[in-house]
């Protein structure tokens, strides 16, 4: 019951708490309770890295226990916040009834929901009763039990138990760390928390960013027909889920196969984000309030890529960089690659940590 | 440069799996060739057509993979700048875009085109039915329940198969060597490891000299793994058997400890 209650505190109600503050700074229209979760974890995980990272470099003793006291305060203040602007802005939620919302759909879109539930369904039930085996899990896994059992973060190699200096390569993704602090405040062993709780959170929450790409692409028009083409691309996208497997290096690959994983996170989950926001700079209305959500939400996007992997810090400056570039030929609108800029500077700040403690050694 | 060019071309094709007969790689590529010469919308054209056109540019660049590579020292994750693309959201798009109002009919095409051009996930070699809630064989759990102490770590010797299981249920339990050895390409050297893995027969003297270095107060043998006398002349007790597992207990460290 305790790991019950655990899990549904920080997977479920944390999140949503938090996600409240950046959804206070956008409009109504798109104030939806999928996007409420999406910017709480985003931003629940960048939290978790402001408070981690410090804790893994300047703590020696504890740091895991200190890092997770830390978090908790800031995460239980921060949802606090992000209820209260809620409560405070109240009339101006326009929460859809989803029976509304399934009256208005024809029985062929019906179905195509129910399909594509059906296949998600699929895809948990795999992750539950099927196991994954992946090498890598020696590594991140490992690692997040050890913060567990011995309270260290980092400075014990899994692989053998010995003790060992920081790994840069490893030492800045927090996200083992993040199981570690799930799998400590449910009291659930964080082996199990990364293979079996993991994959049930973060599937349904990669589906909620492709859902959100996908209203963009096909929900926003008055034609019916066109709106009905969303159910088409999530069933569409959870196909391409189960047979993307043409090699072991697709992230549709990592998505299903070590779900758990940082890594997997930042190719099935972080970068869609970055397409989802990609998307959302030009839609609906001009409002500087609207605005500032949605950047707050890119921030902590980008703040995420960081928690799951290092390299993906430098594929999203990458893509940021890039899609930058082509949107502000397009749209003819060059501020928005100083607006992408400063959405990166927390990326550029974690570079420069990198790149410090990596070659710091040339410093002694 | 060329050699580098060459190399792109290499990971491109491992990672779309044209060696395995995957062609998912050509339902994107022409979605992408689609979407160039139809989509009107310069947001949608901006993040689906000139984006994933320039990262591919990019990814075969040699100066980009040569400052990529330099930077991250690392050139095994270059395959990873190809999740940029999200192939699957592009793909997506385009072909329902393609359908237009065929909208049914559509559905099914793409999903027989996807089934037949990719490869199911579930039928990979390393996904089995799960034993336990760990998602870890029985047999290593069941192992270290039988040794793990009450208080404190122990070092304990196991076998390759077992070396990725151990510690993912108890770091109370260490090893002399990990997972690092059992990969080829990283190129270590581990005198245990020699020892206990490589040797045709173990030679059991040797072996117990190394393995008390450490010193493993367990040694775990697959039960045909041969051994040029029983470790039980050696200061060993056969402690347990799990499954095709053997623990020998050493009376040596034992009383050290």
């Amino acid at each position: 019951m305790i790991q019950v209650f655990g899990l549904l505190l920080w997977l479920v109600i944390i999140p949503i708490g938090i996600g409240l503050i950046p959804v206070h700074f956008l409009s109504t229209d798109k104030r939806r309770p999928g996007i409420v979760l999406l910017a709480g974890y985003f931003g629940m995980w960048a939290v978790f890295e402001v408070v981690a990272i410090p804790a893994v470099i300047f703590v020696k003793y504890n740091n895991f226990t200190i890092a997770s006291n830390c978090f908790t305060v800031l995460a239980i203040l921060c949802a606090a916040a992000g209820v209260w602007l809620a409560y405070r802005d109240r009339r101006e939620w326009k929460l859809p009834s989803p029976l509304a919302l399934v009256r208005e759909m024809s029985w062929a879109e019906r179905i195509e929901w129910l399909l594509f539930f059906a296949l998600i369904a699929f895809q948990l039930y795999k992750a539950a009763a099927y196991a994954s085996f992946d090498g890598d899990d020696a590594y991140y896994v490992v690692e997040s039990l050890i913060a567990q059992q011995a309270d260290v973060m980092y400075k014990i190699l899994p692989y053998t138990g010995r003790p060992t200096d920081l790994d840069v390569r490893h030492v800045l993704a927090v996200f083992p760390m993040w199981v570690a602090y799930v799998a400590v405040k449910s009291d659930i062993h964080a082996t199990i928390v990364s293979h079996l709780v993991m994959p049930m959170v973060l599937i349904p929450l990669t589906y909620l960013v492709y859902y959100e790409v996908g209203k963009l692409l096909f929900g926003k028009s008055a034609e019916k027909n066109h709106r009905e083409n969303l159910p088409v691309f999530m069933i569409v996208m959870a196909m391409f889920q189960i047979f993307g497997n043409v090699s072991i290096y697709t992230n549709e690959t990592f998505f299903l196969t070590r779900t758990w994983q940082g890594k997997a996170v930042a190719g099935s989950l972080v970068i869609p984000a970055l397409f989802w926001m990609f998307l959302l700079i030009y839609d609906g209305t001009k409002k500087k309030r609207a605005d500032i959500g949605m950047w707050i939400i890119f921030v902590c996007i980008n703040m995420t890529a960081g928690v799951c992997s290092s390299i993906a810090v430098f594929l999203a400056c990458i893509l940021m960089a890039v899609t930058a570039f082509c949107l502000a030929v397009t749209e003819r609108d060059y501020k928005v690659i100083i607006k992408m800029a400063a959405v990166c500077i927390p990326n550029v700040v974690y570079m420069m940590i990198y790149v410090i403690m990596g070659y710091s050694y040339l410093l002694k | 440069m060329w050699g580098i060019f060459l190399e792109s071309v290499v990971i491109f094709k491992n990672y779309m799996g044209f060696h395995e007969n995957g062609y998912l790689a050509g339902i994107y590529l022409f979605v992408l060739l689609y979407l160039w010469l139809t989509e009107k919308d310069k947001r949608k054209r901006a993040v689906f057509v000139y984006a994933p056109t320039l990262l591919l540019l990019m990814f075969f660049c040699p100066l980009f993979r040569k400052i990529f590579v330099r930077l991250l020292e690392d050139s095994e994750t270059y395959y990873r700048l190809l999740w940029l693309l999200q192939m699957s959201i592009v793909s997506a798009y385009g072909l329902i875009k393609l359908c237009g109002r065929h909208r049914r009919i559509g559905l099914v095409v793409i999903c027989v085109a996807i089934i037949a051009c990719g490869n199911y996930v579930y039928d990979s070699e390393h996904i089995t039915k799960a034993e336990n809630a760990y998602h870890l064989p029985q047999e290593a759990i069941d192992i270290v329940d039988l040794i793990e102490p009450e208080e404190g770590r122990i070092t304990v010797l196991v076998p390759a198969d077992l070396i990725y299981y151990v510690r993912q249920y108890s770091t109370n339990i260490e090893l002399p060597y990990g997972r690092e050895m059992l990969i080829a390409r990283w190129d270590y050297h581990h005198a245990m490891y020699e020892a206990m893995e490589k040797a045709d027969v173990i030679e059991t003297e040797t072996f117990a000299e190394l393995a008390r270095q450490y010193p493993c107060a367990y040694v775990i043998l697959k039960v045909d793994r041969e051994t040029d006398k029983p470790l039980t002349e050696c200061g060993y007790a056969l402690y347990d058997r799990v499954g095709d597992y053997l623990i020998y207990k050493d009376l040596e460290t034992d009383d050290a400890i």
